[in-house]
């Protein structure tokens, strides 16, 4: 089998170091080059899934004193479920990807781009120790960075992308700590290793929540979660593939892998802020008019429930949470792609307006996606959020609430985008002349929304044998249907208020935010960004600050007063017993200074 | 031993310094002829000492190889931490030469024959066990790097060369200092007074100065930027021709950490007692007041400069966590960051370079949107800023993850102060590449294309660059082509740097042991 994980994993790393050397200017071969190494990984996936059946291999890349640093697989139910996730929903992205960049010129990079992440996300998917789950993890960072900037000229482009490589860095210097740690105290970084190991009182909070803060920043997690609304400025693909669908995901995959290492502590805190997190991204998305920043903050909001449910102590819920999303907000994302392509690049939802006619087919995924998003029975998303909200309900009231509030929300923007861009009249002339995407852009959704967000539940128990599964089959096997049930109540309610209310209230005012105008300080509210405010603050008022302090002290403390002091007195007082020779040229002085040393060193070699 | 090796790790070293003799004394020799000499003279030693390394880790069981004797009465011989910087300093030279040789300088043979010799001392130093081999080698690259600067430098290089002239030569009398105490108190005779032999009678010397270890710490740290010896460093990179930055920065600057190394840390206990702390804060200094430094540049060689201060940091840390604990882990890391660093660092000056032909400026406030004018370049740059900041893939990430692990069992704070430097790193080096590369195209640029127009780097820079990147490249996906060299050395210089603490049990009859060499 390990044979089939080299194939998978340096496929896209040969695809894209030769799209980078070879292919730069033949964007059409690269975009076909690296969507058929996409496909063939895809294929390897699901055969892997399939054939099941655990692999670990091994081998050291270097010694560092007694520390063995190595590569090696580690693959588990988990780590077979996220590989054919990944590099199922990433083919689809890379056929999207081929209509739309079509036009532009910078394609040979876009894909190597592409393919350099295809080839970090999996190597974090299968990696058998902590060290290299971070390699992949920093690589990730890295295809994130180049992705966001492609268009580089673009000064928001720019800077979203310095912004999302340095957030994701604060997270890993407490990921880096935590990996110090767990090599200090265990002597190993292998998670086989470490599971073994039930220390007797237990792993201490310190290690899970230096652990966590990798987690923080990669799946955007409060307070590090800035930088994944910015991530927008991507081409759409981008979106899709590394901000919805797998980039964020991985954080939730490592959690999930980690598990055991965890502290209670460390699991609460998850938890709340999770359900913190969810309930608030969901309702900023509501003052968004940008339909992508809007899905942004909508997929905040799910890693947030996915957080919540690592919290609650039910990894196996978030890891099915998060192929369910995967599925259904790649679609979202796409579709978004899609809309926006037919509407000639126009952004704004509210210059949108009833695209239902013109694009009939972009209109139904991404509706089906939508009700998977806001999780109506039977959906893709009913299955593990439903499940999540139960779980909640047994575990604490404060969390449950605070599900629900997101569930509502979801339920809210969910109904307002579809009104605001599907329903209703065109707002614009973009709007007006729209139409429907090339196959290239709706193949991808139509396989991923149609089949995989409305039906994602049936068909895993159907195309795929629950052994494959693994680790999701016990939540779904467990799922059922009961109308009594707090979380059932909950969602069918956040159904009917939320997403019934939004169509009826957004269609309130034409080519404005109905909540904008009714209550203006509301969506002030909602969208200022507090934090960004708060981080702003400190990197401006406090660090550059402190750093130009430090820098004037380094120039007049070291380089002025101590160096020129020191300078200025030894060849003075030299200079009194050589007749101030030294004064007399730079280049003659040191002349002087190495026949000094020479003398010395002569009469101490000679002497002995 | 095989002397086929032998002969030619001493052709790697004396064919540079004997075309450079050649060219300094041959003013007048035709260009094509100076510049077929000089070629050889920077290839051949990149053709030699990566084979010599490959060689080496296939048979690292002795602690010397291929030793010869030299011209000077101290031989040759390559030590297991050496070969590495051997093969790095190497290749530095070959892309710092092919820089050098497309340049349009003044009495260019001389130019030329004062990089050779600058090249041929620095692989000396790498190449010698010998005390006095390693200082007589260690000056001979540093004198014609003064002369270089001040000739041959850009905006500022008087004050600059004479700055670095004064510091430099400051250190290297306090280091001779205490390079000559510690040989009198081995009780060595010159023949003898090779680095190992320093370091087994050391462990039994009876009085040696408490201040050697400072001396040699302090002395050797000024060479190589210590904080807060480091004044020097920016304005003399930045004032110096690129070839001449591109060697200083990336090679020479090592031979101070290698010095440090082979006698402070494995006879002097540099990392112990009083002056430990010192070295443990000073390190401190380089990798979070400087960094801090580096926040404050506009400027973009400047900033290059401040920053390849900055990452002198964790080499410290590394050296210092090894004489503090015995940590061989912190001494291979060390290393593995001063090969990665140097070739990351000059590859970096060689772009800025590129990049200043390009737009005629370094000011980061002037530059921008460099990269839809020059994307190669723009890739070129960026691949080497992500190796500077240790992204996965280059070698730099080894070296830093491996410092890092190594100090694994320190205080939770200075482990957070340290690793804060990928933060930093990050913040800086980025904040430069958008500055450069990204973002609409600059009113100065505009106006400078109309002017002067540019095209993307040409093929003799990406194929310097390549060199760098390549290397970088390969130790980063085969770390084990330096740990394998530098284990078993780091292992036994690790052991030594213990012996006074450890000694006293084992040979209470020897009084030296309870000396306390450096406190």
């Amino acid at each position: 089998m390990a044979h089939y994980l080299h194939w998978i994993l340096f496929l896209p790393l040969v695809a894209a170091a030769f799209s980078t050397l070879f292919l730069r200017r033949q964007g059409a071969i690269a975009a076909w080059f690296s969507t058929a190494t996409a496909f063939t990984i895809a294929g390897l996936a699901l055969k892997v899934l399939l054939t099941g059946g655990d692999v670990t291999w091994h081998i050291e890349l270097a010694k560092f004193g007694d520390i063995s640093l190595g590569f090696g697989y580690l693959l588990d139910a988990n780590a077979r479920l996220m590989l054919f996730v990944v590099s199922f929903v990433a083919a689809w992205i890379h056929l999207f990807s081929v209509g739309y960049m079509q036009d532009d010129e910078a394609r040979g990079r876009f894909f190597a781009g592409l393919s350099i992440f295809m080839f970090s996300i999996l190597g974090i998917v299968v990696a058998d120790n902590l060290l290299m789950t971070f390699i992949f993890w920093e690589l990730v960072g890295f295809s994130s960075y180049m992705l966001i900037a492609h268009y580089f000229d673009k000064d928001y482009a720019a800077a979203a992308s310095r912004k999302a490589f340095i957030t994701n860095r604060v997270g890993d210097l407490g990921f880096i700590l935590g990996i110090a740690m767990c090599l200090s105290l265990y002597g190993t970084l292998n998670f086989s290793e470490l599971a073994q190991l039930k220390p007797v009182s237990g792993f201490p909070v310190i290690l899970g929540a230096l652990l966590m803060c990798g987690f923080l920043g990669k799946s955007a997690q409060f307070p590090l979660h800035v930088w994944l609304t910015d991530a927008m400025a991507g081409p759409t693909p981008v979106s899709a593939l590394i901000h919805a669908a797998t980039m964020v995901a991985a954080g939730v995959y490592f959690m999930a892998r980690v598990h055991f290492m965890l502290a209670a502590d460390v699991l609460n805190l998850m938890a709340i802020s999770g359900a913190g997190m969810a309930a608030l991204a969901g309702l900023c998305a509501l003052a968004q008019t940008d339909i992508k920043k809007s899905l942004a903050y909508s997929t905040l909001a799910h890693l947030g429930i996915m957080g919540c449910a690592l919290g609650l102590g039910r990894p196996d819920l978030a890891v099915l949470h998060m192929a369910m999303h995967a599925f259904f907000k790649a679609t979202l994302f796409l579709g978004a792609g899609s809309v926006i392509h037919g509407c000639h690049h126009e952004q704004d939802m509210l210059k949108m307006g009833g695209l239902l006619k013109k694009m009939p087919l972009t209109a139904a995924t991404f509706i089906a996606a939508t009700l998977s998003n806001c999780a109506v029975p039977f959906f893709a998303g009913w299955y593990s959020k439903d499940a999540i909200i139960e779980a909640a309900y047994e575990h604490n009231f404060a969390i449950f609430a605070f599900l629900a509030i997101a569930a509502l929300a979801t339920c809210l923007y969910s109904g307002r985008m579809i009104r605001l861009v599907f329903l209703g009249e065109a707002n614009s002339e973009a709007a007006a002349h729209a139409h429907e995407s090339p196959w290239t852009l709706t193949l991808p959704i139509v396989v991923l929304g149609l089949v995989y967000s409305i039906a994602g539940g049936f068909l895993a128990h159907s195309l795929i044998p629950a052994s494959a599964l693994g680790v999701v089959a016990k939540p779904l096997e467990e799922m059922a249907f009961h109308l009594n049930a707090p979380a059932t109540i909950v969602g069918l309610l956040a159904l009917l208020l939320g997403f019934g209310g939004a169509l009826k209230f957004y269609g309130l005012t034409r080519g404005k935010d109905a909540l904008q105008v009714i209550s203006p300080r509301t969506y002030h509210l909602l969208e200022h960004r507090w934090m960004d405010g708060l981080y702003r603050w400190y990197i401006d008022s406090i660090q550059q600050r402190a750093a130009e302090f430090i820098a004037f002290l380094d120039l007049l403390l070291i380089n002025g007063v101590a160096v020129r002091w020191i300078a200025g007195g030894v060849p003075a007082v030299l200079g009194y017993f050589t007749g101030r020779s030294l004064h007399r040229g730079q280049t003659r002085g040191y002349a002087l200074w190495i026949v000094l040393g020479t003398l010395f060193l002569a009469w101490f070699l000679i002497a002995r | 031993m095989d002397t086929f090796p032998a002969t030619l790790l001493q052709v790697a070293i004396t064919a540079p310094v004997l075309i450079g003799l050649i060219l300094i004394a041959g003013r007048s020799l035709p260009r094509s002829f100076a510049s077929g000499f000089a070629f050889t003279g920077f290839a051949l030693p990149a053709l030699i000492a990566p084979w010599l390394l490959v060689l080496w880790i296939n048979d690292a069981t002795s602690p010397l190889q291929f030793r010869t004797d030299g011209p000077w009465g101290f031989g040759f011989a390559l030590n297991g931490l050496g070969a590495p910087l051997l093969a790095m300093t190497s290749l530095i030279g070959l892309a710092a030469g092919i820089k050098a040789l497309t340049q349009d300088v003044e009495a260019r043979n001389t130019y030329l024959g004062l990089i050779l010799f600058m090249l041929g001392g620095t692989l000396g130093v790498f190449a010698t066990d010998h005390l006095i081999g390693f200082y007589f080698f260690h000056e001979f690259a540093l004198i014609p790097t003064f002369i270089l600067t001040l000739f041959w430098g850009g905006e500022g290089r008087r004050t600059a060369a004479m700055q670095m002239a004064i510091y430099l030569t400051a250190g290297a009398m306090a280091s001779l200092a205490g390079i000559l105490i510690a040989l009198d108190a081995a009780n060595l005779s010159f023949a003898n007074a090779t680095f190992v032999n320093v370091a087994d009678s050391l462990g039994t010397a009876k009085n040696i100065p408490a201040a050697t270890g400072a001396l040699v710490l302090f002395g050797l740290g000024t060479l190589a930027s210590l904080f807060p010896f480091h004044s020097w460093a920016a304005p003399g990179y930045s004032a110096a021709p690129t070839p001449v930055s591109m060697l200083h920065a990336g090679a020479l600057k090592k031979f101070g950490i290698y010095g440090i190394i082979l006698l402070g840390l494995s006879s002097l206990n540099i990392s112990q007692g009083t002056l430990g702390s010192w070295f443990l804060w000073l390190a401190i200094g380089n990798v979070f007041i400087v960094g801090l430094i580096c926040l404050t540049q506009r400027d973009l060689k400047q900033l290059l400069s401040w920053s390849s201060v900055a990452h002198m940091g964790p080499i410290f840390l590394g050296i210092w966590i090894c004489g503090a604990s015995g940590k061989a882990a912190g001494l291979d890391a060390a290393v593995f960051l001063m090969v990665a660093h140097g070739l990351s660092c000059a590859a970096l000056f060689l772009l800025a370079n590129a990049v200043r032909q390009r737009a005629g400026t370094y000011r980061l406030d002037e530059l921008g949107g460099l990269a839809s004018r020059a994307p190669v370049l723009a890739a070129f740059f960026i691949a080497a800023t992500m190796a500077s900041i240790g992204l996965p893939g280059f070698g730099n990430f080894w070296g830093e993850i491996g410092v890092f692990l190594a100090l694994r069992a320190q205080p939770l704070w200075i482990q957070a102060i340290v690793a804060s430097t990928v933060i930093i790193s990050a913040i800086y080096a980025l904040r430069a590449v958008a500055a450069t590369f990204f973002g609409p195209t600059s009113a100065p640029l505009t106006a400078r294309l109309e002017t002067a127009p540019f095209g993307d780097i040409n093929w003799i820079e990406r194929i310097a660059a390549s060199i760098l990147l390549g290397a970088s490249l390969t130790i980063g996906f085969m770390p084990s082509l330096i740990t394998k060299s530098t284990n078993p050395v780091s292992t036994g210089v690790a052991n030594f740097s213990q012996r006074t603490t450890t000694a006293p049990a084992a040979k209470p009859a020897a009084p030296a042991q309870s000396l306390p060499s450096a406190r």
